[in-house]
């Protein structure tokens, strides 16, 4: 490559690549620099723990990783497990399949936050659930579902949302493998469950990988549904942000981002490996 | 080991039969190959023996034992698949290995069974591979080491062969015979290549439509076909309509034809008045005379390098001819007889 | 196989009724809701809302910001789209067509805004502005961010669309003389036009949902649609408008993915042709 190629190149990828990497870096770079007291907005700037060393003392904190963790890590596992069967189920295309297709992905198109008010709707206090409950006799009386401590709620919509994301991308993984490799696992003396394990998951582990990390990125980032349908005595990362933001208190807001940040990575580094290492004893 | 025997298969599907009430008995260690061209049924059949498709009715008996409603990972049958469906994601050695583990065969047992394989197919360098770093030839080798480490009492080949240039399929195509007789092993084997069907085979399954139309030696089914899709399906042949004359009593059938009338020696007697015969190209002789006495122009030479291929204007009709003979040009007017027991009776003209 | 069959009907069956009450449930009870006259109030022991009027509607209409947001998302929404295009053009030229060292690391790079959550990149991106004090136009300010933290989509389908011009078609026209113009209109607008469609409808349905960024550098006097549900559904939480406010949402969703589908199945016979 000559020197006028690379300009032409670098030329090329500034607008677009460029822009990202400065963009995404600078907002990066300022939420690192924060949340060791530099780049301050108001006040004295100066590089000091002291931000991260009281934060680590706060209880709301520690919850609200833990929380975070909690329903990024179930949001993902909860998605790809029903999206599994029904992906290697819609593998081939028989009567009524695209349709079937279609309704599971519908809930790509529906807004998270139309989502979350369709879904309180429904297990409102007056709503159908609490409703058909006590129709059939099942419940006393309505229960308050709403808000519930252990964000059932939430997952449940994180579920909703993400696993149609999960399904459009294992359904394609799963439909890469040939009818003749599961024929030969088969005709070799593999059932159901061994196809699965020794054949289409190691076949579809990236497609999953991919799929895992992405609906863990986005649940453990999640604000509005925590807002909407979420524990009211508990706060997602996200959550804790924005209120320190809210606050003015820049510094504060930045330990959180960063801290987020680095469960993110950190959680797609594992989740990434995991399934790898748990297929290869396996495999061998 | 032991043999297959089918009874009244047949499978529909939505209503049209893929296979049509085929029965037949497949002795321990024969090799049998299901002829046909696509579309015939052959693959559906072979689907069935190896489970993976229930047929509507019949029954399907391996080694005695009625599997016809036995899934495919617990018959005792290995398959060779077309693509050769390798594990992408298993070495050679998992790939190998992998019906072993599945039938949880004792570690000891399995390195022993994986040598011997291994030993045979010259597949030891390349253990530790994928199979996309194999070539087709060696990807089929594993394929075919995959099924045979089962020791399977049938071993079913679904046109291995089509993938690989001709050279490396002459090749494979010893080996998988030289393997299939040292380990005893019954094989049914598809294949639309009437070559390679002659080539390997003990008997010979022609399918048509659904139905066996003739199971055969590869000899008998060249020299002696019974109908003339077999006859045309199997090496090259002249078949024409014939009015049959007289028939007496040593099987001599006087026929009339387009090219004019011929004499005919059957052991079975015509199947009507009016029928088709075919004789083969090869048996027409330049140099004698006998009772059938055919001349025709030349209106086309090809030169083969062993023999030379000459279409012939005869009469109202044409035929085909091959013969060792040099020197013969287009246009000229040759005589050439057919010896009676050549001209093959067919089936009777609907 | 029968039983497959068989199975696979059932299965249908059981999943596609789960699927309509998965679906049709919660969509009639926001239509529902959405159409409670104020007048009466829908108690838990009716099954439909006593009083049905359009009174809702109309208010949401007239009395709150839905108009403005309405604006703000449809101004925003088709300039991110027609931004985040113009924008990724290069890189995805540079990307599709271009060999050089380093491209399939700047093809993951170019993934970097899907990672980093969204909260993180706006809160620090409103930091961002405020040093800069271009704080004050927030649509702007939305408008670039949109335009960047999307970008990944539209790098990622016009490499694709880039990667699939085919080298016979530019090198037939260069022979025959065509300017660079002519070129582009012959050998690559073809081809690119499926990919272009795509781009500009996800990133435009991304930013008509898009609430993380919206809501913390918008907030609070800029709203969009999705700032203004999120209000609706928290303070002031007011079941009927909130259901107005969710179906005006989910509607032009629906039917803009219904012409990204028709678009993206016409798109492959159109490639498959090309490939002759």
């Amino acid at each position: 490559m000559t020197l006028r190629k690379w300009l032409f190149v670098l030329a090329l990828l500034t607008p677009g690549l460029g822009l990202i990497v400065a963009f995404i870096g600078v907002a990066v770079y300022i939420a690192i620099a924060q949340s060791f007291g530099l780049y301050n907005l108001s006040g004295e700037s100066g590089f000091s723990l002291e931000f991260w060393v009281k934060m680590l003392d706060r209880k709301v904190f520690s919850r609200a990783i833990a929380y975070s963790v909690y329903i990024g890590v179930l949001s993902a596992f909860l998605s790809v497990l029903f999206a599994y069967p029904l992906a290697i189920w819609l593998r081939k295309p028989f009567p009524g399949s695209l349709t079937i297709g279609a309704m599971l992905k519908a809930p790509l198109l529906v807004h998270g936050l139309v989502a979350a008010f369709l879904f309180i709707n429904v297990i409102a206090y007056h709503g159908v659930l609490n409703q058909l409950m006590q129709g059939l006799g099942i419940w006393d009386g309505p229960k308050r579902l709403q808000n519930d401590r252990n964000a059932i709620g939430v997952i449940v919509l994180q579920t909703w949302k993400n696993m149609p994301f999960a399904l459009l991308l294992l359904t394609g993984a799963v439909q890469a493998i040939s009818d003749d490799v599961l024929h030969a696992a088969r005709d070799l003396g593999a059932g159901g469950f061994d196809r699965f394990r020794k054949v289409i998951a190691p076949l579809t582990v990236s497609a999953m990988q991919a799929a895992l990390i992405i609906i863990f990125i986005g649940a453990l980032a999640d604000f509005s549904f925590q807002v909407i349908a979420g524990p009211t005595n508990r706060q997602s990362l996200a959550q804790l942000m924005v209120f320190y933001k809210s606050g003015g208190r820049w510094n504060d807001a930045a330990v959180v981002g960063v801290t987020l940040m680095g469960i993110a990575i950190l959680g797609s580094v594992l989740l990434a490996a995991l399934p790898r290492m748990t297929l290869r004893g396996r495999v061998a | 080991m032991g043999g297959i025997s089918a009874h009244d298969l047949r499978m529909e599907f939505d209503g049209f039969a893929a296979v049509a009430d085929v029965g037949f008995e497949v002795a321990t260690g024969e090799f049998i190959t299901l002829l046909g061209p696509s579309g015939c049924g052959k693959t559906t059949l072979l689907r069935m023996i190896s489970g993976f498709l229930a047929p509507t009715a019949g029954t399907i008996h391996l080694a005695g034992e009625d599997v016809t409603r036995t899934p495919p990972e617990k018959r005792d049958t290995a398959l060779c698949f077309q693509s050769y469906a390798l594990f992408p994601h298993l070495t050679v050695r998992e790939n190998l290995e992998f019906g072993l583990r599945q039938k949880r065969v004792p570690p000891a047992d399995r390195e022993t069974r994986l040598e011997a394989v291994v030993g045979a197919l010259d597949l030891s360098p390349h253990l530790a591979k994928l199979p996309n770093q194999l070539s087709g030839g060696q990807q089929q080798r594993v394929a075919l080491g995959r099924a045979l480490v089962m020791r399977p009492s049938v071993i079913l080949f679904d046109e291995p062969l089509s993938n690989l240039d001709a050279r490396l399929r002459d090749q494979v195509r010893i080996e998988i015979r030289r393997i299939q007789r040292d380990f005893g092993l019954t094989a049914i084997y598809v294949t639309h290549d009437q070559a390679e069907a002659l080539a390997m085979s003990d008997r010979v399954f022609v399918m048509k439509g659904g139905r066996i139309e003739q199971s055969d030696t590869p000899e008998r089914l060249y020299g002696r076909p019974r109908t003339s899709f077999v006859a045309d399906f199997i090496g090259n042949a002249n078949v024409l309509e014939a009015e049959v004359r007289t028939v007496d009593g040593n099987g001599l059938v006087q026929l009339d034809t387009a090219l004019g009338p011929l004499l005919a020696a059957s052991t079975i007697p015509p199947q009507g008045s009016r029928i088709r015969v075919c004789w083969r190209p090869e048996d027409a002789d330049l140099a004698a005379t006998g009772p059938n006495l055919l001349s025709g122009r030349v209106t086309h030479r090809a030169f083969q390098g062993h023999f030379t291929d000459l279409h012939l204007e005869t009469g109202a009709t044409g035929c085909r001819i091959q013969t060792k003979q040099p020197g013969i040009q287009e246009g000229d007017t040759i005589t050439f007889s057919l010896k009676p027991e050549q001209i093959v009776l067919l089936e009777a003209v609907a | 196989m029968m039983s497959a069959q068989r199975f696979n009907r059932i299965l249908l069956v059981l999943l596609l009724s789960l699927t309509a009450i998965w679906l049709i449930v919660p969509f009639t009870m926001a239509v529902m809701w959405s159409l409670v006259d104020p007048s009466e109030p829908w108690t838990a022991d009716r099954l439909v809302p006593p009083v049905i009027s359009l009174h809702r509607w109309r208010d949401m209409w007239e009395n709150s910001s839905l108009k403005t947001a309405l604006v703000n998302s449809y101004l925003l929404a088709p300039s991110a789209a027609l931004a985040a295009l113009t924008l990724s053009m290069p890189t995805a030229f540079a990307l599709g067509r271009i060999r050089f060292p380093g491209r399939e690391a700047a093809k993951i790079l170019a993934l970097l805004p899907l990672i980093v959550p969204p909260f993180v990149t706006s809160i620090f991106f409103t930091s961002l502005l405020y040093q800069i004090g271009l704080h004050h136009w927030r649509f702007g300010a939305i408008l670039f961010a949109h335009a960047i933290v999307f970008m990944p989509y539209s790098i990622r389908i016009l490499t694709v669309s880039f990667e699939q011009v085919r080298a016979d078609h530019v090198d037939a026209a260069r022979d025959l003389g065509a300017s660079t113009w002519a070129r582009w209109k012959v050998a690559y607008l073809p081809a690119l036009k499926p990919g272009i469609f795509a781009s500009l409808l996800i990133v435009f349905i991304q930013s008509i949902e898009e609430f993380a960024i919206a809501f913390v550098v918008g907030s609070p006097d800029f709203t969009t649609i999705p700032t203004l549900l999120y209000g609706t559904l928290g303070q002031d939480f007011v079941r009927p408008n909130a259901a107005v406010l969710s179906l005006i949402l989910v509607v032009p969703n629906v039917l803009l993915m219904l012409i990204l589908e028709r678009l993206l199945k016409s798109a492959n016979p159109a490639l498959n042709s090309g490939k002759g």
